[in-house]
């Protein structure tokens, strides 16, 4: 039998983590984006800059830092240093419906790898540490050790952490009617300088560093806690 | 699977067909029974549904606790929500399981129509499906997953059959033949008329006729 040695099972286990397909919940929430439609007439370019500054002032020095430090503690075994990052992120997580959410994701991540990834003792380790109350599964934390799990390469685990929250803030764009499909498809092609500079600035980003900065962002999601009317989770 | 699983009810139907005042109808006589539910409202654009069986259930007749009738947006995909990626679905029964564990079921709605299943089998033990004569008396004959698979079709808005040309006896001919040996009821959820039928079949086939939680003595 004809194998390709340039492919291997961990590249199929890249593209299943990051299909949308792959059932997190994910699809439920816009990140403020539905609460911004609301007040602003979003024209494609906006849609870019909101995801830019998500990338660059959010999702790169918190999610991403934290991805990484959960991936670097599973590898050496460090169940308190994973917890540390777990409790961390949470607290950083200053908006109740974003906390709540991406808890929500990231347990019910760990719940679908678990059904069929058995013999990895951090991720037993972490889902004991979530119900008994000493973790909370934050879906970034969750994230870096389902992908550590599956044996996807650290960096690789930043960018599809990165290019799923690109790919979700579209859906939810199209969803809104704030976009046709083709320039979606524009805007991940020209954000990939944007997240693979995210990727490589902070995966490796140490916790004690770990930042995020985009007060716009945060009242404009606290806004869409209120709203009455609403497709998206947040 | 959680030990402490509660029995999972999912109710589907198009827009408009009657699903929320199904559980408004059903819930109290559940409730006069010792029965006591909690309610997941899957809605696309609001959590209007789930206000109004708050202002309902909960605020009027005070049958339930606030917190147990939960609205969650789906992100303009019902079906995706419910069917292929429950897990916000999942992530909020658990929370009611582990916060609620004397109750004896859990009621989930979702608008869906009748080209899919509705309900993933992760999520909901048991499948209702609604529909209402507005379609045609011709609706059960057309088929579909929904009409097909659903564990329990109801059929919604009987009072208004003969001003729409809808037959009820075509209806319920037609869904015998689709639906081979699974049960059909005709319900107006708007009086109540039929609803007891839809109990019958909730205590009988989903809570195997158990004595409610409350009533069990330790």
């Amino acid at each position: 039998m004809f194998m390709d040695t340039e492919i291997s099972s961990e590249d199929v286990s890249i593209l299943q983590m990051s299909d949308s397909f792959f059932p997190t919940g994910l699809y439920a929430i816009s990140n403020g984006l539905e609460a911004l439609s609301h007040v602003k007439k979003l024209k494609s370019k906006d849609i870019s800059q909101f995801i830019a500054v998500y990338l660059k002032q959010v999702i790169g020095p918190s999610d991403c830092t934290a991805l990484g430090n959960a991936y670097e503690s599973c590898k050496k075994g460090d169940l308190t240093a994973l917890l540390n990052t777990d409790e961390n992120l949470y607290f950083m997580r200053i908006i109740e419906e974003t906390r709540s959410a991406s808890v929500r994701s990231g347990n019910q991540l760990l719940k679908c790898v678990s059904y069929f990834v058995k013999n990895k003792k951090m991720l037993k380790d972490y889902q004991n540490g979530i119900s008994t109350g000493n973790a909370t599964g934050v879906f970034p934390v969750s994230f870096g050790v389902a992908t550590w799990s599956l044996g996807i390469p650290k960096n690789k685990a930043g960018l599809i952490l990165l290019y799923s929250f690109t790919v979700g803030i579209i859906g939810a764009a199209l969803r809104l009617g704030r976009l046709q499909h083709f320039d979606g498809q524009q805007i991940i092609h020209e954000l990939r300088p944007v997240i693979l500079e995210s990727v490589l600035t902070n995966i490796d980003r140490p916790i004690s560093s770990m930042w995020q900065f985009a007060p716009g962002l945060d009242i404009l999601q606290m806004k869409h806690e209120t709203m009455v009317s609403k497709m998206f989770i947040t | 699977m959680s030990s402490n699983r509660i029995p999972r009810i999912g109710i589907g139907g198009p827009v408009g067909s009657g699903k929320t005042m199904l559980i408004e109808q059903v819930v109290p006589i559940l409730s006069a029974k010792g029965y006591k539910a909690g309610i997941i409202s899957n809605d696309v654009v609001s959590k209007e549904d789930a206000e109004r069986m708050r202002r309902n259930l909960v605020t009027e007749r005070g049958l339930m606790p606030e917190d147990l009738v939960i609205g969650v947006a789906t992100g303009g995909c019902p079906h995706t929500a419910v069917r292929e990626d429950p897990s916000i679905n999942l992530s909020v029964v658990e929370e009611m399981e582990l916060k609620h564990d004397y109750l004896d079921l859990i009621l989930i709605e979702s608008g869906g129509d009748n080209i899919t299943t509705t309900f993933s089998p992760a999520l909901a033990d048991y499948f209702i499906y609604i529909i209402d004569v507005t379609g045609g008396d011709k609706y059960p004959r057309k088929r579909g997953l929904g009409i097909e698979n659903c564990d329990l079709l109801v059929i919604n808005k009987i009072d208004i059959a003969p001003y729409v040309g809808a037959d009820l006896k075509v209806m319920e001919r037609d869904a015998k033949i689709v639906r081979s040996s699974k049960p059909t009821v005709f319900v107006n959820s708007k009086t109540g008329q039929g609803v007891d039928a839809v109990v019958f079949h909730i205590i009988r086939a989903v809570l195997f006729e158990a004595t409610p939680k409350s009533l069990v003595k330790n």
